[in-house]
């Protein structure tokens, strides 16, 4: 008889094999049990340059290439650990302060285990990410050693210990291993014990290091390794607080501030059941008190009111809430009410009785609710909510400056630790926490800060401190604080972007000989007449156009734009830096390009007088401005002129100029006022928005002057043109590749959407907006005009323009055909391609373009669904951030502009409060708020007609300010206490009639 | 444990610990069940498979007509157990995937085995799944070689068969990816990969399949991995049958 025998006890090598058995719950709820192989191996390096044993076993991948050994023969020592040393960071040390190790001053030979590695990156994704970036850069020497897999440092977990306790083992006993191994390297290279570095394991736990201790591995409290170093009181500033502070609570048992969050799965099952809802948490930018949920359940956003309903959420963060029973509905504030202004000068260190909500954010409160109560039936109600947890927390790093109330003068001086409060300079983020040692320096600087946690005991999110940026309101600081406050991508490009650029740099011509094989396929249109039309000193220069007369009557008309996918290659260093990006940066006295200046400035940029490569679509058009045929290429041009707009303008008009370059121009221009009013007639929308210029002192950017930026027929004769050729190729290429084209869609703004400004218009003025339709809607904005005021129809331009959706670049696969539109541009299909300079979108639709018309095999990159969609999801957010980043440098501009100087302008109410109104000044694109407290000395009664929109004041001045009304005021400027930026102020000098 | 393949680059280790060129462990026995004309049982990780032959025994007329041609029929038949998985699944009689792999078996025998010695006969190969962790298919070919070789049947030489991959999905496109061998079932899930089944020694592929998109560049080298797997999984599994002729020959056990 022969039986099956356990194969496992037979086999030589059973003792390097383990199984791992788990269990784990799926998301769909059930129950799986997992077995996993485990080869156990002796062949893992210990990666330090003295050891020579392992470098004889270590690994070699297929082609035969040895990863380098990583941890330095001679590396650093300290008072403690003369011999040089080795870190061991356990996963607490780095979820703590991964920022300490990013710090360039200390920290350099690491050894990351894989157990820590793994539970770093169960724990948070984004610091797994960053630590992943450490330890592939060479100058820090993080080595990832793969513990679990080594027979030695392999640790089994024992009967009844818990999986935190296996891994700290397993952190020791590696720290051990280490220890011996070097040991033995030293003596077999014949080197003296002094030369052995010791290996010190850093954790915050108290329990750890004791049996550290015990088993005789060295090991250092995060805190006291830090100290042991010299810039310590830095460093110190950058552990988070979280554990200590814990320690400190748990002692005095103080009461909870928040209400519990629910568990993970009670929320799910809520969710599921649609007792819960789930969505992205906003904060108003007039009342800090006041956030807005929008859940597919309601039509209209759910409000959050107040401190305990918000329950520690943070603007961005996704959350789970409970909709509020109906008595307790109400509408969204009308009232502003802001952080600095109701708890100021408190103290960052009291923490005794501690109310959530402040006395004075009651009463603001409590105002509110009585006078949604008075309100007769006709008011609307809004569904509210609170938090009851949240799923993913979105903080970032955030920039912002201390307030300096929250200093104490005795210890400025001193470099003793104490708790200040830092104010964000995004003021929809709470003020945050930060113990620190360097209050005295840091006091008006702009600071980078991050969050840590936000407990249940604290009222306000404690954070720590991560760098200094610079004195406030100095450029270089407040330029960094912008780029960093928007997340753009403004280091330097690394070498390896550099290195895919042309070897010939500023020399590359295209080739002379039409048989090189850059001329594959490319068709020579050096002999047209093509010019480019941008704002003055534009050096990018996307686009070219040209247009002649066929003999058969109609028109040859083609745009030209920079061939920027044969300089980008995908997936190369250049691709994926520029991928990251998204998008060329444009702020007043800066511009953080997408691609290196060699090319965005130079090669692909379609210059005058030179030969570029193109990527052409040439139409041929009716006078009528139909289109007859179109045709897409790749191309060699060579452009005859770059004129600003105004050139142009002034060539067109001028009726001396009879060269082709002027008559081609003026056939553009009148092909472009037909395609426009073809378009307007399908419902296209001319929206508005404030745009100033700010003109600077071109050697120290400091600003001179603000315009308002005239409009110019040439504007639009380029942006027709460039409009139909992103339709023409957004239609080819959905045409190509039906599943994975990259294209731009604009939705319909819900109706709700409207239903503000509909009602405001319609009591004050009388006036309809009409919004079934972009046609109705286009109509009905035409139709709002105020014959004695020529600006009201831009105000309300300006004001129909918020109420819109922003449009996004999607993956035809993932939405249905009718989804595709456009609403703005009433256009079935569109997407980007003009501009692949400064936007990768542009650069995607270039490589299908030139897949779809066979000029080259479509890379596996920009076809897979998957890839593509991440992509957008990227370059959606970059393009918001890169727009709110060149507003922002815009504000900040004005300000300087206008610092030290008092200017009377007349502006228009744009919103009233019941107790202040924002008025927006045309000339200089401001937008400001005027509290009642602004008003007078001392703050005047006040009445407000919330149906008429109408603010009357009574007492220290009399005033009456109506919604839409023309006043003048006065233009200062002053230090915003909150933000610490410098901003316009506003104060009212007259309103309209009176 | 890592979660998943992306720290393969790190320090070239898979998800289990091995590098890319290593096999699992591979174990066999042969005529493990008494009644059946030649059985074996094959691990190949955590894949655990067992398969018993029948025949070459004479085909019986169904039909009443002509059963069979000049040649022995090679049928397979594979249960897959419902404990066999992660998740407990009972899988059709007519379910495609089985039904392809028999037929890939299949094809490969009728050419390796000497079937025209056996006219109007068939040799029935009756598979089962105990365990599944990837490379499914190869070791299901492994068995089969076995237990033929313990029936008796003649064949040319061993199929031997093995998985190959590639570090890193289609879709990231990574130029630098490694070859790799032997995938187990969470490397199969999110890499691409090919079965391959060589005759013997020789560099003769008598099966390749591939249900994945990989980039073509890739293909060859991962095609040499695989050859070169087979190989040793040959080496293995002659070992367990010269063992099995040592005992026979030494009597101890019948
Ligand atoms: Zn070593």
């Amino acid at each position: 008889m022969t039986s099956l025998k356990r194969s496992l006890g037979s086999d030589p090598l059973s003792s390097s094999i383990s199984s791992k058995v788990f269990v784990r719950s799926t998301k769909s709820g059930k129950v799986q049990k997992i077995v996993r192989e485990l080869y156990l191996r002796q062949d893992i390096p210990c990666s330090s340059k003295l050891c020579t044993a392992c470098l004889a076993t270590a690994p070699r991948d297929a082609a035969g290439v040895l990863a380098p050994f990583v941890l330095s023969a001679k590396p650093a020592g300290t008072k403690a650990y003369p011999n040089g040393h080795y870190l061991l960071p356990d996963t607490n040390a780095l979820l703590n302060a991964l920022d300490l190790f990013e710090s360039t001053s200390a920290f350099y030979d690491v050894i990351i285990l894989q157990t820590v590695l793994e539970e770093l990156r169960n724990r948070s994704l984004p610091l797994y990410n960053r630590l992943i970036g450490l330890t592939k850069s060479a100058e820090k020497r993080f080595y990832v050693f793969f513990n679990e897999f080594r027979l030695e440092t392999y640790v089994h977990r024992e009967q009844g210990e818990t999986i935190n306790d296996r891994n700290d083992r397993a952190v020791r006993r590696a720290g051990k291993w280490y220890d011996e191994h070097l040991s033995q390297a030293v003596k077999a290279a014949g080197g003296n014990k002094k030369s052995v570095p010791t290996v010190v394991m850093l954790s915050d736990d108290k329990e750890n290091l004791k049996k550290a201790k015990r088993d005789g591995v060295a090991a250092c409290g995060l805190k006291d390794y830090v100290s042991m170093l010299e810039n310590a009181e830095q460093l110190l500033d950058m552990i988070a607080v979280v554990k200590e502070g814990r320690e400190i609570r748990d002692a005095r048992a103080q009461e909870s501030l928040y209400a519990e969050y629910y568990s993970v799965s009670k929320m799910m099952t809520g969710v599921k059941n649609g007792t819960l809802h789930q969505g992205i948490f906003n904060v108003s930018p007039y009342n800090y008190l006041e956030g807005s949920i929008n859940v597919p359940a309601f039509d209209k956003n759910l409000l959050v009111l107040g401190r305990e309903s918000i329950n520690r959420a943070v603007q961005g963060d996704v959350v789970v809430v409970e909709v509020l029973p109906k008595d307790q509905w109400k509408e969204p504030s009308t009232k502003i009410i802001e952080e600095e202004a109701l708890n100021k000068n408190e103290n960052a260190d009291a923490e005794d009785g501690e109310a959530v909500v402040t006395e004075r954010e009651r009463k603001a409160l409590q105002e509110e609710v009585k006078k949604v109560h008075s309100k007769s039936s006709e008011g609307r109600p809004q569904p509210t909510a609170r938090v009851v947890g949240v799923v993913k927390r979105n903080w970032r790093q955030y920039v912002g400056h201390v307030d300096e109330s929250s200093v104490s003068q005795s210890v400025k001086e001193s470099r003793k630790q104490q708790t200040v409060f830092l104010i964000p300079m995004d003021k929809r983020i709470p003020k945050i926490r930060v113990r620190t040692r360097q209050a005295g320096e840091i006091i008006g600087k702009r600071v980078l800060v991050t969050i840590d946690s936000w407990d249940r005991d604290s009222r306000y999110p404690i954070g720590h401190f991560v760098r200094s940026l610079g004195e406030l309101e100095t450029k270089g600081a407040e330029t960094e604080a912008l780029l960093l406050e928007y997340d753009v991508q403004y280091r330097p490009f690394p070498k390896a972007v550099l290195d895919c650029l042309p070897t010939e740099g500023h020399d590359w011509k295209v080739p002379v000989s039409t048989d090189d094989p850059g001329w594959k396929d490319r068709r020579d249109l050096r002999g047209l007449q093509i010019c480019s039309i941008d704002p003055i000193g534009c050096q990018d220069i996307d686009d070219a156009l040209h247009a002649r007369p066929l003999p058969n009557g109609n028109f040859e008309v083609g745009v030209h734009i920079a061939d920027v996918s044969h300089f980008v290659k995908p997936n190369n260093a250049m691709d994926a830096e520029a991928s990251i990006r998204g998008t060329t940066v444009y702020l007043v006295d800066k511009r953080i390009d997408m691609l290196p200046m060699l090319l965005g400035t130079d090669l692909c940029s379609l210059k005058p007088y030179v030969e570029r490569y193109a990527f052409s679509a040439i139409w041929e058009i009716t006078p009528d401005a139909e289109i007859v045929k179109s045709d897409f290429t790749k191309s060699v041009i060579k452009s005859r002129e770059a004129f600003s707009y105004e050139q142009a303008q002034i060539r067109v008009d001028d009726a001396s100029q009879q060269d082709e370059l002027t008559t081609a121009m003026r056939t553009l221009l009148i092909l472009s006022k037909k395609f426009k009013q073809k378009r307007m007639d399908a419902g296209a929308l001319s929206l508005s928005s404030p745009e100033v210029r700010v003109e600077t002192e071109s050697e120290t950017s400091d600003p001179i002057d603000i315009k308002t930026k005239k409009h110019l027929d040439t504007m639009s004769l380029v942006e027709e043109f460039m409009l139909l050729a992103n339709t023409s190729v957004a239609a080819k290429i959905y045409s190509a590749f039906p599943q994975t084209a990259m294209l731009r869609r604009h939705g319909a703004p819900p109706k709700t959407n409207f239903e503000e400004l509909a009602n405001q218009l319609k009591v004050k003025k009388g006036l309809e907006l009409r919004t079934s339709s972009s046609k109705e809607l286009a109509d009905s904005l035409d139709a709002c005009v105020d014959p004695q005021e020529p600006f009201f129809n831009t105000l309300v331009r300006i004001m129909a323009t918020r109420c819109m959706m922003s449009a996004e670049y999607f993956c035809s696969g993932t939405q249905a055909y009718p989804e595709f539109r456009h609403y703005g541009l009433a256009s079935e299909i569109y997407t980007h391609f003009t501009s692949p300079i400064r936007r990768y979108a542009d650069l995607v639709a270039h490589r299908q373009l030139a897949a779809a018309i066979d000029y080259e095999p479509l890379d596996a990159s920009v076809r897979s669904k998957g890839k593509l969609e991440s992509v957008c999801k990227n370059i959606n957010v970059r393009h918001r951030n890169a727009q709110q980043a060149g507003r922002a440098s815009i504000e900040y501009y004005v300000g300087q502009a206008l610092k030290g100087r008092i200017v009377e302008e007349e502006g228009f109410v744009m919103k009233v409060f019941s107790n202040g109104f924002v008025v927006f000044v045309p000339r200089f694109g401001i937008e400001s708020l005027i509290r009642l407290r602004d008003l007078a000395e001392t703050e005047p009664e006040s009445t407000f007609d919330a149906e008429d929109y109408v603010l009357r004041t009574s007492g220290s001045r009399e005033v009456e300010v109506e919604l839409f009304e023309k006043v003048v005021v006065r233009i200062s400027d002053i230090k915003e206490e909150g933000t610490g930026k410098r901003k316009v102020r506003l104060e009212l000098v007259k309103t309209g009639g009176k | 444990m890592p979660l998943d393949t992306s720290t393969y680059s790190l320090a070239l280790l898979r998800l289990d610990g091995r590098r890319w060129n290593e096999l699992r462990r591979l174990n066999a026995q042969i005529s493990t069940q008494a009644a059946a004309d030649g059985s074996s049982y094959l691990e190949m990780g955590n894949t655990k498979v067992i398969c018993t032959v029948t025949g070459p025994a004479e085909l019986k007329s169904t039909g009443g007509a002509r059963a069979g041609g000049d040649k022995a029929d090679v049928r397979v038949e594979i249960s897959i157990a419902g404990f066999s998985g992660v998740d407990r699944k009972k899988r059709g009689r007519n379910d495609k995937r089985v039904s392809e792999m028999q037929t890939t078996i299949s094809n490969a025998f009728a050419q390796s085995l000497f079937t025209n010695l056996y006219p109007h006969s068939s040799i029935s190969l009756s598979l089962h799944i105990l365990s599944q962790d990837g490379s499914l298919l190869a070791a299901c070919l492994n068995a089969c070689t076995l237990a033929l070789i313990d029936a008796g049947v003649p064949m040319r030489d061993y199929i031997c068969a093995c998985t190959a991959g590639s570090t890193s999905s289609y879709s990231s496109n990574d130029e630098q990816a490694d070859p790799l061998l032997d995938l187990n079932g969470i490397e199969e899930q999110e890499l691409p990969f090919l079965t391959v089944g060589t005759l013997g020694n020789s560099d003769k592929v008598s099966v390749l399949v591939m249900e994945t998109r990989v980039q073509v560049g890739r293909l060859e080298g991962m095609l040499a991995v695989g050859v070169d797997g087979c190989k040793q999984v040959r080496e293995i599994l002659d070992q367990v049958v010269r063992k099995r002729g040592v005992k026979i020959l030494e009597g101890s056990q019948l």
